[in-house]
């Protein structure tokens, strides 16, 4: 298994163009890194290979969007809050997931409904295609 | 996450002196509007040497620390820039930035450097003009800096690849610890905000009787001038807005200008570099150290974790020695959570604390005695540095109207920054 120099990042950047969201799974543990990167983070392998997620998700934490920690380009998410996601996968990051308002966080929060399941999107973005989730809708 | 076993120290390394400006807003007063890089960084240095009764020559190489040197001093090798301002031309130096983490990593690479046995003594200064930018092709003059121009550099901490694409990472610094204690401790919402206030006031309370910090107006004074009797229903009001989902204007830092140093030495030649200086020498017992990008869930929570564990297991030190809590509060949030984690505040109990007041610089588990930085202030690199000054005066007993009530002999101090590195460690008094 040999170090590649390997455009990484460009490579999931052009997948998003086509539809599709990689990550990179390790042939040894079975860990996915998601975004991918060279190297497995669970036991250090790297020997990686390239997935593509299924997109199934959970939330796991609830962040409301406000004066400081938003830009005039998130308008066009809609309503939407900051988490910490899981994907079906395992891959732990933070991350966008539309669909939620106050109103909704108060109800998930008093129902004890954490963490709430979501799927991941495809998004343009000024120049380029990134991945945010959607609150499932029996969420 | 990973985690790091470390290692004793080759040999025991001590703090004999500490250096420290006032932090301030340099381009607006007549007197410091000018300063330069070499005229602050140098005093502090020289402050730190005098107070360690050591010559210059005396010193074998140094450390320099500033967060954004190419942004706020046009400068590409600063340590080189001042290197003739304090006696040690021709000594060895390297700079290094870690943002707001790296006045903490300043101790750390200077402890290393001696504790190998490559130097006996060794400087670690940081500078930062956090409030202002050169002006290009200017030999002295400065110009404030624009929260646009602020935004825009500290928008460079984040990765490029990923993180800002996701968009969450870097917003979540805000407010993504305060959730986290709110939902695993079961606070109310209103428990919450009043702690985030309290922390705000403790701080203002301490910096009110340090010289050295940039805000003294106490929030009590603040409410009285707005015809609030009461300090908390003044810090719910439009004068401390809401600034993020948790966040109050009060809870950030104040953005300034500053220089803090410090004189490590290896602990058996104490005696030899100190000549006649009376005070006590102080240990560095370890350094714990942890770093986790800002994609990661919960990253200031988990690489504290790591970075407490890393400390606690190589000192043998426990929570309840611990006298004195010091942690990079930008965003205020951190000082509650860390001081938890730290076991300096019983878990789930903190809060509670913080809001009797029991953390101010008058209460048995004081934090931030130097007011933090929300009201000591925030020049960004230095702030860590300026953090050890206050933990060495303390424990000295030199700290002034804002000396503890008690002897404190042991500190720990928790640097974060950078989104985001970790450098937590364990300084104690030698008898």
């Amino acid at each position: 298994m040999a170090i590649k120099l390997e455009k990484v990042v460009e490579t999931f950047y052009q997948n998003l163009e086509e539809g599709k969201i990689m990550a990179k799974k390790c042939t040894k543990c079975g860990a996915v890194e998601f975004p991918p990167v060279y190297a497995c983070n669970s036991c250090g392998c790297w020997d990686m290979e390239w997935v593509e997620i299924s997109g199934k998700a959970k939330m796991h934490s609830i962040v409301m969007p406000a004066a400081l920690s938003s830009k005039p380009e998130y308008k066009a998410l809609g309503k939407f809050a900051y988490g910490e996601i899981e994907l079906e996968e395992g891959s732990r990051f933070n991350g966008v997931v539309r669909g939620i308002n106050k109103k909704k966080r108060k109800e998930i929060l008093e129902n004890n409904k954490l963490p709430v399941s979501c799927h991941a999107v495809i998004w343009q973005r000024d120049g380029y295609k990134t991945v945010v989730f959607d609150l499932d809708e029996d969420q | 996450m990973n985690q790091t076993k470390i290692n004793k120290y080759a040999r025991s390394v001590s703090i004999i002196g500490v250096g420290c400006t006032p932090f301030m807003y340099t381009v607006d007063r007549e007197e410091t509007n000018g300063l330069t890089e070499g005229e602050m960084f140098g005093y502090a240095a020289l402050k730190a040497m005098e107070d360690a009764g050591v010559n210059p020559q005396d010193v074998d190489f140094y450390f320099h620390g500033e967060a954004s040197p190419l942004n706020a001093s046009n400068y590409l090798t600063p340590n080189i820039q001042i290197a003739n301002w304090f006696g040690m031309k021709g000594k060895a130096s390297i700079h290094h930035s870690e943002a707001c983490c790296t006045g903490y990593y300043a101790i750390e690479q200077a402890v290393n450097a001696v504790a190998s046995g490559k130097y006996n003594c060794v400087l670690s200064g940081c500078v930062e003009f956090g409030d202002s930018l050169a002006v290009p092709n200017h030999p002295y003059k400065r110009e404030k800096v624009t929260m646009e121009k602020f935004l825009q550099t500290t928008a460079w901490l984040y990765d490029r690849a990923y993180t800002r694409s996701l968009m969450a990472g870097q917003e979540l610094i805000y407010d993504d610890a305060a959730e986290w204690y709110k939902r695993t401790r079961g606070l109310t919402d209103q428990e919450m905000d009043d702690t985030l206030n309290w922390m705000c006031i403790n701080n203002r309370k301490n910096a009110s009787v340090n010289p050295l910090a940039i805000e003294r107006t106490t929030y009590e004074e603040l409410a009285k001038e707005k015809g609030f009797d009461n300090v908390m229903d003044y810090m719910r009001s439009p004068y401390n807005p809401k600034m993020g989902d948790f966040l109050r204007a009060g809870g950030l830092e104040l953005k300034c200008d500053g220089a803090a140093a410090v004189i490590v030495c290896a602990t058996d030649m104490v005696d030899k570099y100190m000549g006649n200086k009376s005070h006590k020498p102080v240990e560095v017992l370890g350094i714990g150290c942890a770093a986790l990008e800002a994609s990661n869930p919960h990253f200031e929570v988990r690489a504290t974790e790591e970075a407490v564990r890393q400390v606690y297991e190589l000192t043998g030190v426990k929570p309840e020695e611990i006298d004195l809590f010091y942690a990079n509060d930008f965003i205020i949030t951190s000082h509650l959570i860390s001081a938890e984690i730290a076991g300096y505040l019983p878990y789930g109990e903190g809060w509670k604390y913080i809001c009797e007041g029991r953390t101010a610089y008058d209460g048995d588990k004081p934090i931030n005695t130097n007011g933090g930085r929300t009201s000591f202030g925030h020049a960004h690199a230095a702030s860590g540095l300026a953090d050890l000054y206050e933990a060495v005066k303390q424990m000295r007993g030199e700290a002034g109207d804002g000396q503890v009530k008690f002897d404190a002999k042991t500190a720990m101090l928790r640097g974060y920054g950078g989104a985001q590195n970790i450098c937590t460690y364990i300084i104690r008094t030698i008898d």
